[in-house]
Order: C-alpha cells, then sequence, then structure tokens
C-alpha cells in the first residue's frame, strides 16, 4: 500500500470511529456506558494502565472547592492502539489532558473515552489502527527508534 | 507424472492419510497472518436479521447485553474470531490447519485427516467447536459441530444453540486476500441455514500478533449494568403480517 492509500485508509478509520463506532468487540458498549451522557473532563494523569482488553488511565480532575475528583477513563484496545503508532508513554504521569467521553451506568466516576487532547490541541490515544499495521496517525509521536 | 504417481499413490492408501488429504504440490496455501473484516453485527453483512424461529427471535428481542461472554473473558467462539478487530495466523499443514486468533489468544485446529467428529462432541463441547476439512478443488471447506452454546455469534448478542454447525469455506481471491464464505445451520435459533461472506486480508511483512492476556486487567465485569436491552432489537411484524415474499436462500446482499 502507498502513503496516499494509507493515509486514506487511517483517514477512513479516525472518520469511523469518531462518527460513533466502537470497537465493542468484546461487550456491548451500551451495557457499560451512557451514549445520553457526554461528559468533558480536563485533568492531570496520575496512572497509566497498558494492558488487555482496554487501556485506562486515570484523572485527577478539579471539582468545586479545590476538591479534587479521581476520574477512570476507558480507552480502546491496546494492541490497535499500538498499531496505531501509540505507546505505552503516549501519555505521561503528569500530562494534562481533556477527555471528551461518555459516562458510566453505574453512577461511578467512569467514562470511556471518545478524544482525548493536550491543551495544545494535539490529540492523544485516539484513532485505532484495526487494519494491520499502516501508518500512524497524524499527531501520533515519533515512532520509538528501531531495536528497542 | 509426478503428480500421477501421487493422486494414484493416494488412491491406493486410501482416505485417512497425510496422501489423501492434499500432499500434493498444487493444493492453495493459505497460510499468512490476515486481517479481519470487523463485523460486530452479523445482521449487519447479511442485510438483515437471520430467519429466526419463534425462540431464535425472542432469545433476541431478550439479549441481556451486559453477559456477553467474551465480556468475562470466555472465548469468542469459531466465527466471531473471525469477525473480530484483531488479526489472526494461518499455519497450513496437509494434514492439519491451525488457527491462532490474536483475539484473547485462541486457536481453532482444523483436522484435515480424514477424522469425523467425536462421537461425544456434543457432551464435551468447545467454545471453539471441533472442525473437520477437506479440499473441493482451491476451496478449504470446513465442517464444525461441538460449538458450546455459551458462546455468542456476534458482539450485537446473536446466539445460538448446542445444535449450531457452521459450514465455512476458505478460497484464495488473490495473493493478499481469502474470501471466507459462512453458513449457519441451526434449527432450534433458525428455519434455514443463512449464509455471509467476508473478505481477510493479507497483512504485511514483519506483521506479528500482539499480546491479549484478556483477564490481566478486565475491569468492564464489574461496570456492566446487568439487563441490558437489546438496543439492536428492531420488533418486526409475525408471520401472519403481510410482508413480502423472502427470497430461497439467505445470502448477504
Amino acid at each position: 500500500m502507498n502513503r496516499r492509500m494509507a493515509a486514506m485508509l487511517v483517514a477512513g478509520v479516525v472518520a469511523w470511529w469518531a462518527v460513533g463506532a466502537r470497537v465493542a468487540a468484546h461487550h456491548s458498549f451500551a451495557a457499560e456506558y451512557d451514549r445520553d451522557k457526554p461528559v468533558t473532563l480536563v485533568g492531570t494523569v496520575t496512572k497509566v494502565e497498558w494492558m488487555n482488553p482496554h487501556v485506562y488511565f486515570y484523572l485527577d480532575v478539579a471539582g468545586p472547592a479545590r476538591a479534587v475528583d479521581h476520574w477512570s477513563i476507558e480507552g480502546g484496545a491496546p494492541n490497535s492502539l499500538y498499531r496505531a503508532g501509540w505507546r505505552k508513554d503516549s501519555l505521561k504521569i503528569g500530562d494534562v489532558v481533556t477527555v471528551d467521553g461518555y459516562l458510566a451506568r453505574d453512577g461511578t466516576k467512569l467514562a470511556n473515552m471518545r478524544t482525548a487532547t493536550f491543551p495544545d490541541g494535539r490529540s492523544v490515544l485516539g484513532g485505532q489502527q484495526y487494519y494491520g499495521t499502516g501508518a500512524p496517525p497524524p499527531t501520533a509521536p515519533k515512532p520509538p527508534p528501531p531495536g528497542r | 507424472m509426478l503428480g500421477a504417481a501421487l493422486a494414484l499413490g493416494a488412491a491406493l492408501l486410501g482416505p485417512g492419510t497425510a496422501w489423501a488429504q492434499g500432499a500434493t504440490p498444487t493444493r492453495p496455501d493459505l497460510s499468512g497472518f490476515w486481517i479481519n473484516q470487523y463485523t460486530p453485527d452479523l445482521s449487519v453483512a447479511l442485510g438483515r436479521q437471520p430467519p429466526f424461529t419463534p425462540l431464535g427471535a425472542e432469545r433476541w428481542r431478550t439479549v441481556d447485553t451486559s453477559k456477553d461472554p467474551t465480556g468475562i473473558c470466555l472465548p469468542a467462539g469459531p466465527s466471531r474470531g473471525f469477525t473480530a478487530p484483531f488479526p489472526f495466523l494461518l499455519v497450513q499443514h496437509a494434514d492439519a490447519v491451525s488457527i491462532l486468533f490474536e483475539y484473547q489468544a485462541t486457536w481453532r485446529a482444523i483436522h484435515l485427516d480424514g477424522r469425523g467428529h467425536p462421537d461425544d462432541v456434543a457432551e464435551y463441547p468447545y467454545f471453539m467447536g471441533h472442525s473437520v476439512g477437506r479440499w473441493e478443488g482451491d476451496t478449504l471447506v470446513v465442517d464444525t459441530t461441538g460449538i458450546d452454546e455459551r458462546s455468542w455469534l456476534d458482539t450485537a448478542g446473536h446466539e445460538h444453540s448446542a445444535t449450531l454447525r457452521l459450514t465455512e469455506r476458505f478460497t484464495k481471491t488473490g495473493a493478499d486476500t481469502v474470501q471466507w464464505a459462512v453458513t449457519y445451520d441451526d434449527p432450534v435459533f433458525f428455519t434455514r441455514p443463512w449464509s455471509i461472506t467476508r473478505t481477510f486480508t493479507r497483512g504485511k511483512a514483519g506483521d506479528r500478533l500482539l499480546p491479549y492476556t484478556c483477564n490481566e486487567n478486565n475491569k468492564d465485569v464489574e461496570h456492566l449494568q446487568k439487563h441490558q436491552p437489546n438496543l439492536n432489537y428492531v420488533h418486526t411484524p409475525g408471520p401472519d403480517a403481510k410482508t413480502p415474499a423472502k427470497p430461497p436462500g439467505d445470502h448477504e446482499r
């Protein structure tokens, strides 16, 4: 596949994903999250779990009166993210990130991320690549040097 | 000349030997790293809901989507492994084909040595079924029974019974594509067999299966809300309603 086709494929996958199709290969999204309850959270990353079946990261979100709310964010499948060029250190402890997602149905501070962006607007952990190794998403960091 | 000698040898040795099942140079080789066509809802591939029996329709209407077996890391099943958004390795030998799914790190063994299914496979089913195969020309035809009825056919929640029998046909359609045609035959759930077709695409040189230990950090299970309705269910009129006649064979549009 040439670079142009690869870019179109990535764009198509990102567009498809952004419209709301979910990698719900192992359970129904609707059984856990409420698409009618979107949420935007701005917080500081305190932990990243790069494990199957989903990547999770944890945010300290400023609440009212200097309170801090501890949120869990469920991301995509680690292998699909890896194939899109993301790595364990794409999101680091201490990073500030804005997450748009959907609230968990059970009332816990858990959301499923639709997008996550850094303050400068770069997206992170998005645009999962389901199909082959393909090209990394447009805003992915450079891949690690060979031999790692 | 060599081919004729091999064919004669195969005829003399009879079925049940490796020679009889394709130790010739002419079989296509399906081996490789293959990428699925992600299909979380088989009715989208079929173009309509499957032809449910009344029991099948009621199970579809009432399926609790929080109870997806893969949500607690039970295996996806033989056909759902081929519709998941993760690749697989196919390793082809004369007397067996191995399928290694990245998804949940599960496998299927397809026996090509002429054996049938075990007599007791219904009592001792496999989540991934028991598979035997044969070549029909350039197409690998696989028959699978003994599929544990706890598996689901897809993420949407299409279920099946212990009587499900799959017939799959694998055909190389190009250097980097394999067509997979699967027929679902389950008289408890469906009034007649129905089929879909998907395409596998070869990966790049150096592609590898990535790790997938499903239960290493499964946090969903504590959050899945019970008795979630089937949001994919759309009420369709019963058989007495005036509906157009359906075409004889159900196949994807």
